[in-house]
């Protein structure tokens, strides 16, 4: 069978540093073929020369066995490219129709106006067997992230794509929306559209993918076979290096850290209440919109509750702002890191600063080579690469970045640290490196609340699990009782 | 652990920012030196700095402003309302220090109104200020009935008309101003927080930053900054005209950003906004030296701003 697509000894170098070292990739028609790779091993680069967003230093694309030329957006589209970026492409005020229609727009009387009945009437007739319930004429911004997925995929179609790209598309989606979009891939395949798709979760890759392009360093390391290779061998084959088996350490005491009682706001989440303990790890798991989220940021103040009290170490926590909650010794790592947690364009040491910048001055100046050394020496308990405090924190890879934010509360001797979603985004290798870090945490008698979409990543690093299901706590399961089908019988809406 | 090639730190790369743009004012006046020979000399340079001092005053408050992710087009009303009612103190007698005071305190007021306005109510920069640009120039109007104050005590004058070592005493003060704020943006908490603002405001919370109270103050400074350079100003000319200060915001704006700061917030530097002023105060001297209609001035000066935000787009875009 002629490959769908065949990219040959792709190279990219920027300023001396080669991330793509010749790489090849090959898709067949209508398969689903897995791209896989560290943080900075050359996917997104490779993706982007094949959507024309960069351009090679050398290598060539075939596409069904003839060789084109791919040096634009509009060319890549031309050509039968199209990509669903993890941060979709949306104009969100903008209705669904004018969002498939964008830049593309069908037009009437001799161009003059956007015709845009046409443009419905097409968009519905796309959308039909992608999910019938996408109103055409709503504003996208009103569509939940699944459906917008499924838009921008009614948009490839629309452009006639016969490759899709997706990148981590289901990093915000319900285990319910995941299954729809399972439906969705094996539709286009079934038609013969080829997917390349981005994930770092193993098990969806291995639902969805009949092979796999492993990357590492921007060198191909090896196309596999999917369900015939072990998870694990994909695992090291990616990170380059056997994996140690985790094993779980429990540092918890009986001594109440942090009591909340009956916090409240709106509908999202309902008289939640529990006790945390010094040393502990206390997961909290739930569907996507089960309040988890929304109870961490109740918690470190972001939001303000209806109702309830946050105690830490006995005293009610006066204030609401996320600066009294953190003068009470709490601390948040945000899910969304890049809106909630860094000051891209600041460095390391200014990050790290920023909730104690009093105490690291004296008379109102700030003692800039102690803000620095104390940086420096967190870095280095941290592994932060490369250990430069003084570049700004835009520059590091998503695993760095997260380091840094914890080193944010170790420096301003945080005793409960509060994580959201702690390796969204981060790669398998660092992944490991954060769950030491959390046990760390615990080991030297702080707690630690872990909420995470990643039930594998729940039970490794928890001693207590909270189970939240429509705003309330449906289940807190002590240690021995934290078992995949406990969580999801309580996460489940009956 | 092999580190990648890193881009160079942002210290540097601020300072990397701050020499471009003094190479520009060097390029600048190698142009005019060359041009005529009157440019070159002491007592004109001097000039320079006298004329390029009121805006640089109005200048520093701007970019703390804009580097905390916000705009106060309100300054040259704030510095009418202010002039005019420091100078009837004046002319009423009282005593000068006193009525010097009472003018910064309208200045930091007006500042406080449009940042409690921006901080606290959540409405947005650029509208809040506009209000304040007509709001704070009728209040000027109405107060003197639309004519200029006379008769400003001469003890008053002779401050901002004097001169210590051949250095004129507006240089001095702005100098003065310039080095505290440098100090506030790159030494205190304050200054981190106006860039932690200014880059990310709800990141900036998350981690603790009093976000209102660093609104309020960077406008609150603003405004000060405003009603010290109409002292200067009706020092200077000995009367209060209502109607002074008109497009001081737009000059005040582009120093800042030939010198570097983002309108985006995030980003910005003292020392290239001083820079940013005597570049503008250069290029209307080294004109006005050349007899170069007023018109002509103006084109030099829109384009000297254009042109220094394409030299800045091209090299920051590859440093990422």
């Amino acid at each position: 069978m002629t490959p769908r697509l065949a990219l040959h000894a792709m190279t990219k170098t920027y300023s001396g540093n080669t991330v793509l070292h010749g790489v090849d990739l090959t898709v067949l028609p209508g398969e689903v073929h897995g791209l896989l790779g560290e943080n900075g091993a050359g996917k997104s680069t490779l993706l982007n020369i094949l959507c024309g967003v960069i351009a090679s230093d050398g290598g060539s694309i075939e596409i069904d066995g003839k060789l084109v030329s791919i040096s634009s957006p509009r060319e890549a589209a031309q050509a039968g490219v199209a990509m669903i970026h993890q941060e979709l492409q949306q104009v969100p005020e903008l209705t669904v129709a004018q969002n498939i229609f964008l830049g593309a727009a069908k037009r009437r009387a001799g161009g003059l106006f956007v015709d845009r009945a046409a443009q419905e009437a097409e968009a519905r007739r796309l959308l039909q067997p992608l999910d019938p319930a996408i109103d055409v004429t709503a504003p996208v911004r009103d569509l939940r992230v699944a459906q917008r997925q499924i838009v921008e995929i009614a948009k490839a179609l629309r452009a006639n794509a016969r490759i899709i790209a997706m990148d981590e598309p289901t990093s915000s989606l319900t285990p319910k929306e995941f299954e729809r979009l399972v439906q969705v891939i094996g539709g286009l395949a079934a038609s013969g559209v080829s997917i390349i798709y981005v994930s770092h979760k193993m098990d969806e890759v291995f639902r969805l993918c009949q092979t796999a392009t492993i990357l590492r360093d921007g060198k191909l390391i090896s196309q596999v076979p999917i369900p015939a290779t072990p998870v694990r061998g994909v695992i090291e084959l990616m990170v380059g290096r056997e994996l140690a088996t985790a094993t779980h350490q429990s540092f918890a005491t009986d001594k109440v850290l942090l009591r909340v009682k009956g916090l409240t706001r709106g509908t999202a989440v309902l008289d939640a209440g529990f006790d945390l303990h010094a040393g502990e790890v206390l997961g909290i798991a739930g569907l996507v919109g089960s309040g988890r989220t929304e109870l961490m940021r109740l918690i470190a103040g972001v939001d303000r509750a209806d109702a309830g009290v946050v105690e830490v170490a006995g005293k009610p926590v006066p204030g609401h702002s996320p600066r009294a909650r953190i003068k009470a010794g709490l601390g948040l790592v945000p899910e969304e890191r890049k809106r909630d947690g860094i000051i891209r364009q600041r460095p390391v040491s200014s990050n790290i600063g920023l909730p104690s910048m009093r105490e690291f001055s004296r008379l109102g100046i700030i003692r800039s080579a102690r803000l620095k050394a104390r940086s420096e020496e967190l870095m280095r308990e941290v592994n932060l690469r490369p250990l430069d405090v003084t570049r700004p924190i835009g520059s590091f890879s998503g695993g760095n970045q997260q380091k840094v934010i914890i080193g944010r509360w170790l420096a301003s001797d945080t005793r409960i640290f509060l994580f959201d979603e702690p390796t969204r985004g981060i790669d398998v290798g660092a992944k490991a490196e954060i769950y030491d870090l959390i046990e760390g945490l615990a080991r030297e008698g702080r707690a630690v609340i872990v909420v995470s979409s990643e039930l594998p990543e729940v039970m490794r690093v928890s001693d207590r699990v909270l189970v939240m299901r429509e705003g309330r706590i449906s289940a807190d399961l002590g240690p021995g009782q934290i078992t995949e089908s406990a969580i999801a019988r309580a996460a489940i809406p009956a | 652990m092999t580190p990648s090639p890193s881009p160079l730190p942002l210290l540097s790369r601020i300072r990397f920012r701050d020499a471009g743009t003094l190479l520009g004012l060097i390029l600048i006046s190698v142009v005019f030196a060359s041009l005529t020979p009157v440019f070159l000399t002491a007592p004109n340079l001097v000039n320079i700095l006298q004329q390029s001092s009121i805006n640089a005053c109005i200048a520093l408050g701007m970019t703390l402003v804009i580097i905390s992710g916000g705009i106060d087009l309100s300054v040259g009303p704030v510095a009418a309302l202010s002039g005019v009612l420091g100078a009837a103190m004046l002319v009423a007698g009282v005593p000068i220090p006193l009525a010097v005071a009472g003018a910064l305190v309208v200045g930091l007021f007006c500042g406080f109104l449009s940042g409690a306005l921006i901080a606290w109510g959540g409405l947005q920069p650029f509208i809040v200020t506009l209000g304040g640009l007509s709001l704070f120039r009728a209040l000027a109007l109405i107060f003197t009935g639309g004519t200029p104050i006379f008769g400003l005590p001469d003890g008053f004058r002779a401050v901002t008309n004097g001169s210590l070592l051949g250095v004129p005493n507006p240089v001095i003060i702005v100098a003065v101003l310039a080095l505290l704020a440098w100090v506030i943006l790159n030494k205190t908490p304050l200054g981190e927080y106006f860039m932690a603002v200014g880059g990310n405001p709800e990141a900036a919370r998350i981690a603790g930053v009093p976000v209102t109270m660093t609104k309020l103050a960077a406008y609150m400074i603003s405004g000060l900054m405003a009603a010290v350079a109409s002292m200067i100003l009706i020092g200077r000319l000995g009367a209060a005209e209502p109607t002074l200060g008109s497009l001081w915001e737009l000059d005040a704006i582009a120093a800042a950003a030939i010198g570097g700061a983002s309108l985006m917030g995030g980003r910005g530097s003292i020392i290239g906004t001083l820079i940013g002023c005597i570049i503008l105060g250069t290029l209307r001297n080294g004109l006005t030296l050349m007899n170069v209609q007023a018109f002509y001035q103006l084109l030099a000066t829109g384009i000297i701003i254009i042109v220094a935000m394409l030299i800045d787009k091209a090299t920051s875009g590859k440093q990422g």
